[in-house]
C-alpha cells in the first residue's frame, strides 16, 4: 500500500492561491512511481468530451489488428499500438423522455440508467461505474481518494440545463448513488491543493497524532449534531442529511489515514492560472497522471465540457458554438468545424496517453500499461442524438485486461456489459448486471 | 418529414410532470375555473434542507467573521434548478465539499482569531471556562441562526478540555469548538424543524427560522443582530414587524445580493461571463464593455430594489447607467465618464428597460448572428412563464440564406415553414424579431449584416403585429401572465425550491396583492413574505413520495 505521502520542502501547500511560482511540474516528476516491487494498481480514467463525434472522420474502415489511423484519430499516431478502439455499442437507457439527448444520456454515460425527467425535484439517476470502483477501493482504503472528479467547464450559471431536464444531469457524470452527483473541481489550483494539502513538513508524529485526534473529535461532534436532527426532519431532508453523513464518513477516513509522511512522491508545482481550454485540460491531465503516480486515487472522471455545451473554440479558427456546429444538418462546413473539434479532444486525449506512457512504474511498465483510459461522448452524432453507435477508445492494457492496437466493431451491445468489465478489471467482485441493461462482462476485449 | 424547425439555440423546458406533447401546439396554459383559486386550501409547500450554496456561504462568513476572502470560490459550481442556484432540491453535497468545508473552517477560525474577532473576553489559563463559554454560546448562536441550548455550548466546550490533555492553552480548544461550529449541519445546512409527526397542518416557522428565510431570501446572508433581536423578541410573527424589517434590509448594501443573485440569474446578466462574440464581425465586444454592460444591468437593477419603480417597469423604464464606452456602443451622448452615469433616455426609447441593455442582448444571441429564438424564448419563459415545449427531434436549424440579402425574418418564415414548428415558433419568433435592430452586442443598427434592412416586425398569434421593441414593451405591460410570472421567479428564488402547477393560486395570489400595494419589487417581496408558502412549511403527507 502507498497512500502515505508527502510534501516537497520547497513547497507547503496550505489553503490556496499561496502557491509560489517554481519550474514546470514534468521538471519536478519522478520517472518512476513508488510503490512496492510488482505491487501496481490498476487505474481508470474517464474522458468526456460533449456534443458527440463526426463520425464519419472517427470510425476505422477496418476492423481488427490492421486498423489505420482516420482523420480524427490521426492525432494519436504515437499511441496508436496503445488504443483500442471499439465501435457499436449502445447506451438504450440514454435516450431522454421526449427532448433532452444531452443531459439524459450524460446522466447515464457512466450509470447506463435512465434518468428522472425534472428539473430539480426527485433527481434519480444510477450509481455510476466509476464510483462503483471508487466504493470498492475505498472499502480497502487503497487510496487516500477513493476518486477524483475533474472539469475545466464552469457552466454559464442560468437558465435551464437541457429540456427539462435538471442541470445536475448535464454537468455531472460520477454519481455516488442515484440522487447524489459527485461534484467536480474545475479549478486546477484547488484540485492541486487539495491532492497535495495536508501534511506540514517537519511534523512530528506526536503532532500528527494529535492533528488527528482534534480532526477525528470534530467529526465526532458534528455527527452527533446531524444525528440529533434527524428526529426533527422530513423525508426529502433525511435524504439531504445522508449525503452530510456519507461526506463525514470520507472526511474521517482522510483524518484517520493522516500518519507520518514516508513515501517521496514530489508534487511538483501548482498548475498555471488559466482559462485557455487547451492548457487547462492539459493541466488537469497532468493532475490525473501526478495522482495515479502518487497512488492518490486510482480513479478519476473528466468533463471536457458539461452537456449540451456552446463553447466557443475561436483559437480553433471556428466562431460558432459546439451544440451549434454539432446540428449540422448534413451541412459540409458544420462537418468540417466538428472535426477540427473532434480533432481537438483527440489532441488531449493524446497529451494525457503520451504523459501515462512516459511514466514507468515499479513493475518496469509504463503508467498507461498499468490503466485504462475510456474516451467517449454522451451521443454519437449530434445532430440526431443516436445513442447506438458511440464513440469509445480504450487506451492502454489495464494490467493485462486490455489487448490494444485494434479496432473491435460490437453489434449495439450494450454499453453497460463494457462497464462490467472495466469494473471487474479495477477488481470489483461478483459484478455480473449494471444499470438498466447490463447482462455480462463485455468478451473480446482481451 | 420536418424539414426546419429549430433555431440553433433553444433554451425550451418542459414543466416538472408534464407529458412532453407530440402536438405541434404548445401547451396553454389552462386557467383555473373561477373561483378555483377562493376555495384552494392554502398549501404552502415543502423546502428540503437547504444547504448554503457558494454566494450564501461567502456572504454568511462575511457577515459572521468579518472574512471578506470569498473562500467559497473554491468550492465546487453549485447545480442549479428552476433557474437559480438556491435550489434546496439541488443542492446536494459530496465528499469533496464537505473536505472544502473541513479546510475553509480551519483557515477561516485562525484568521478570525489572528484579527481578533473573538478578544471579546480574556481567556484565563488556569480558568478558561467563563470566558470560553461565552465565546462559543454567541458564536454558535449566530452561526446557527437561533438560540442554542447550553447542552450545546457544554458540548462544544468539551474541546477546551481536550486541547487541555494534549497540553495545549485553552485557545486551541476553543478555536477546535469553533471550527466545529462551522463544520456542523446546524451551520452548513438552513434547519427548518419538520411539523410534528402526525400533523396534517401546515407548521408555521418560528421566528428564528423565518428571520433565517428573510435573510438569505433579501441578503443572501444570515440575520444581522437588528432581525435576531427581533425575532428573539418574538416580533416577526407581527406583520407590521415584518414590513419594517424588509424595508430596512432592502435599503442596507448587503441588499445588493438581490441584484447579483437573483437578478443576475433571472435576467441572464450572469451569462455575461461566457458570452463569446464572434471576434471578426463583433470585435468591438471587449472585455472592457462586457464589464460595462453588466454593471449597466446591475445599476438599473438596484434601483428597483431601493427605488419607486413599479417591478414591470422593467420592461421599459426610461432611464439606464453608461459611461463613456457603453453610451458610444449604444450611439447615446457620452456622458463624459468612464464611471456609469444615470442617464434618462430622452430621445431614446429603444435603449428603456431590460430589451435595451446590452446583457441581455449579447447572451441571447449566437457568436456570429442575431438569434430571435433565444430572444423570443427569453420573454416567454422568464417574463410570461409560458415555456414552449422542445423542438421535435430531428428537425434542422436556420437555413442558409437563399439570395444573399435575405432578411433574418424571412429566413425565420422559410425555418419554421414546417406545420409541426409553427406552434411554437408563431410564439417565439415574433417576440425575437421585434429585437432584431439591436445585434448580437447590443447596438442599434437598420441593416444587417448581409446589407438587408432591418425588417423587425413580428406577428403574434393573437393578431397583435409588434413593429419593433416598443410595441413588444407596451404588449408585454398588459399581459396578464406578467405579473404573475414576475412573482413565479420571485417565489421560486425566496424559497429554494421549484414553483409548479400547485402553487398556481398562491402565486395568484401573492401577484394580486403585491400590484394593489403598488406593484414595487418591495410590495412583491412584502407580498411574498407575508405569504403562507413563506412563512409556513407543508407538512409530510403533501409530499408526493
Amino acid at each position: 500500500m502507498s497512500k502515505k505521502f508527502r510534501l516537497s520542502r520547497r513547497t507547503v501547500l496550505r489553503g490556496t492561491g499561496a502557491l509560489m511560482a517554481l519550474p514546470l511540474l514534468e521538471q519536478m516528476l519522478p520517472r518512476t512511481a513508488h510503490g512496492a516491487p510488482g505491487d501496481v494498481p490498476r487505474r481508470l480514467a474517464v474522458f468526456y468530451t460533449p456534443n458527440g463525434i463526426h463520425m464519419q472522420k472517427w470510425t476505422p474502415k477496418t476492423e481488427g489488428p490492421m486498423w489505420e489511423l482516420t482523420p480524427t484519430l490521426e492525432p494519436l499516431a504515437a499511441v496508436k499500438n496503445d488504443l483500442l478502439v471499439v465501435s457499436g455499442l449502445a447506451n438504450m437507457p440514454a435516450y431522454p423522455d421526449g427532448d433532452g439527448h444531452h443531459a439524459a444520456a450524460t446522466g447515464a454515460f457512466l450509470s447506463c440508467a435512465k434518468v428522472f425527467k425534472t428539473e430539480g425535484t426527485n433527481l434519480r439517476v444510477g450509481i455510476s461505474m466509476d464510483q462503483v470502483i471508487a466504493n470498492h477501493l475505498a472499502a480497502s482504503r487503497a487510496t487516500r481518494y477513493p476518486s477524483m472528479e475533474l472539469g475545466i467547464d464552469a457552466g454559464r450559471g442560468i437558465g435551464n440545463c437541457d429540456s427539462g431536464y435538471a442541470c445536475p444531469y448535464a454537468n455531472n457524470i460520477a454519481w455516488s448513488g442515484p440522487r447524489t452527483p459527485v461534484a467536480k473541481e474545475t479549478s486546477a489550483q484547488a484540485a492541486f491543493d487539495r491532492l497535495f494539502a495536508g501534511g506540514i513538513p517537519g511534523e512530528t508524529a506526536a503532532q500528527i497524532a494529535k492533528r488527528r485526534a482534534y480532526g477525528k473529535s470534530i467529526i465526532d461532534v458534528v455527527r452527533d449534531d446531524a444525528t440529533a436532527l434527524q428526529g426533527q426532519l422530513g423525508t426529502a431532508d433525511l435524504q439531504k442529511l445522508e449525503e452530510y453523513f456519507a461526506s463525514v464518513r470520507e472526511l474521517e477516513k482522510q483524518v484517520e489515514d493522516v500518519t507520518v509522511p514516508a513515501a517521496t512522491c514530489a508534487p511538483g508545482v501548482a498548475p498555471p492560472v488559466t482559462e485557455d481550454p487547451t492548457a487547462k485540460t492539459k493541466a488537469m491531465m497532468d493532475l490525473i497522471v501526478l495522482a495515479f503516480q502518487c497512488d492518490l486515487t486510482r480513479v478519476a472522471t473528466f468533463m471536457l465540457a458539461n452537456a449540451r455545451a456552446n463553447k466557443v473554440y475561436p483559437f480553433l479558427g471556428l466562431s460558432g458554438g459546439h451544440h451549434t456546429y454539432s446540428h449540422h444538418q448534413k451541412v459540409q462546413s458544420n462537418y468540417d468545424a466538428l472535426a477540427t473539434i473532434d480533432r481537438w479532444e483527440v489532441t488531449l486525449l493524446q497529451y494525457l496517453l503520451e504523459r501515462m506512457k512516459s511514466v514507468i512504474e515499479v513493475n518496469g511498465m509504463s503508467l498507461l500499461d498499468n490503466s485504462i483510459v475510456y474516451f467517449s461522448s454522451e451521443v454519437g452524432d449530434g445532430d440526431s442524438h443516436n445513442h447506438i453507435d458511440l464513440p469509445i477508445i480504450l487506451a492502454g492494457k489495464g494490467g493485462g485486461a486490455l489487448t490494444p492496437g485494434r479496432h473491435i466493431r460490437y453489434q449495439k451491445d450494450p454499453l453497460a456489459n463494457l462497464y462490467i468489465y472495466l469494473m471487474q478489471a479495477m477488481g470489483v467482485p461478483n459484478v455480473t448486471t449494471f444499470g438498466d441493461d447490463g447482462t455480462g462482462p463485455l468478451a473480446g476485449l482481451v | 418529414m420536418v424539414t426546419s424547425c429549430t433555431d440553433d439555440e433553444p433554451i425550451a423546458r418542459v414543466n416538472p410532470g408534464e407529458e412532453v406533447p407530440n402536438e405541434p401546439n404548445p401547451p396553454e396554459t389552462v386557467p383555473p375555473p373561477a373561483g378555483e383559486c377562493e376555495s384552494a386550501a392554502s398549501k404552502p409547500g415543502r423546502v428540503t434542507l437547504h444547504r448554503l450554496n457558494r454566494a450564501e456561504y461567502n456572504a454568511t462568513v462575511r457577515d459572521l467573521l468579518g472574512d471578506t476572502t470569498q473562500p467559497a470560490n473554491d468550492f465546487p459550481i453549485d447545480d442549479h434548478g428552476y433557474g437559480f442556484d438556491n435550489i434546496a432540491d439541488v443542492l446536494s453535497l459530496s465528499p469533496l465539499l464537505m473536505e472544502k468545508y473541513s479546510t475553509a473552517a480551519e483557515r477561516l477560525v485562525n484568521d478570525a482569531w489572528t484579527r481578533g474577532v473573538f478578544n471579546t473576553c480574556a481567556l484565563d489559563p488556569l480558568n478558561p471556562a467563563p470566558c470560553a463559554n461565552e465565546i462559543l454560546s454567541n458564536f454558535a448562536r449566530r452561526a446557527w441562526r437561533r438560540p442554542v441550548q447550553q447542552a450545546e455550548v457544554d458540548k462544544l466546550m468539551t474541546f477546551v478540555d481536550l486541547a487541555r490533555q494534549h497540553a495545549d492553552p485553552p485557545d486551541a480548544g476553543v478555536r477546535l469548538a469553533l471550527r466545529s461550529v462551522l463544520v456542523s449541519p446546524h451551520f452548513l445546512f438552513r434547519v427548518e424543524k419538520n411539523a410534528p409527526p402526525g400533523s396534517t397542518e401546515p407548521y408555521t416557522l418560528d421566528n428564528h427560522e423565518l428571520a433565517t428565510r428573510l435573510s438569505y431570501f433579501l441578503w443572501s446572508s444570515m440575520p444581522d443582530d437588528a432581525l435576531f433581536a427581533a425575532a428573539d423578541a418574538g416580533k416577526l410573527s407581527d406583520p407590521v414587524e415584518v414590513e419594517a424589517q424588509v424595508r430596512r434590509m432592502l435599503a442596507d448594501p448587503k441588499a445588493r445580493a438581490l441584484v447579483e443573485n437573483f437578478a443576475g440569474q433571472w435576467l441572464f446578466t450572469r451569462a455575461l461571463g461566457t458570452a463569446t462574440p464572434d471576434a471578426t464581425l463583433y470585435g468591438a465586444f471587449n472585455e472592457e464593455l462586457r464589464a460595462a454592460m453588466r454593471t449597466e444591468t446591475e445599476l438599473f437593477f438596484a434601483e428597483f430594489v431601493t427605488g419607486d419603480h413599479k417591478l414591470k417597469d422593467l420592461i421599459d423604464a426610461p432611464f439606464t447607467y453608461v459611461n463613456d464606452a457603453l453610451a458610444a456602443h449604444y450611439g447615446l451622448p457620452l456622458p463624459g465618464s468612464p464611471t456609469h452615469v444615470r442617464v434618462e433616455l430622452t430621445g431614446h426609447p429603444e435603449r428603456s428597460g431590460i430589451f435595451g441593455k446590452g446583457s441581455l442582448l449579447t447572451v441571447t444571441s449566437n457568436p456570429d448572428r442575431t438569434s430571435p429564438v433565444q430572444r423570443g424564448v427569453w420573454v416567454l419563459e422568464q417574463l410570461l412563464c409560458s415555456a414552449p415545449p422542445p423542438p421535435p427531434p430531428d428537425v434542422e436549424n436556420l437555413p442558409p440564406p437563399i439570395t444573399p440579402n435575405m432578411t433574418m425574418k424571412e429566413r425565420m418564415a422559410l425555418h419554421r415553414s414546417a406545420p409541426a414548428c409553427q406552434g411554437c415558433h408563431r410564439l417565439m419568433d415574433p417576440l425575437g424579431l421585434s429585437m432584431e435592430n439591436f445585434d448580437p452586442i447590443g447596438r442599434w443598427r437598420l441593416q444587417e449584416v448581409s446589407g438587408a434592412p432591418v425588417d423587425a416586425t413580428g406577428d403574434m398569434p393573437d393578431g397583435h403585429i409588434l413593429a419593433g421593441v416598443g410595441d413588444t414593451q407596451r404588449y408585454l405591460k398588459e399581459e396578464p401572465k406578467l405579473t404573475n410570472c414576475m412573482t413565479e421567479h420571485m417565489l421560486t428564488y425566496a424559497t429554494g425550491r421549484g414553483i409548479g402547477e400547485a402553487d398556481h393560486c398562491a402565486v395568484k395570489e401573492i401577484a394580486g396583492k403585491a400590484e394593489a400595494r403598488g406593484g414595487r419589487l418591495v410590495d412583491y417581496v412584502l407580498s411574498i413574505v407575508s405569504s403562507s408558502h413563506f412563512t409556513q412549511r407543508g407538512a409530510e403527507e403533501e409530499q408526493t413520495p
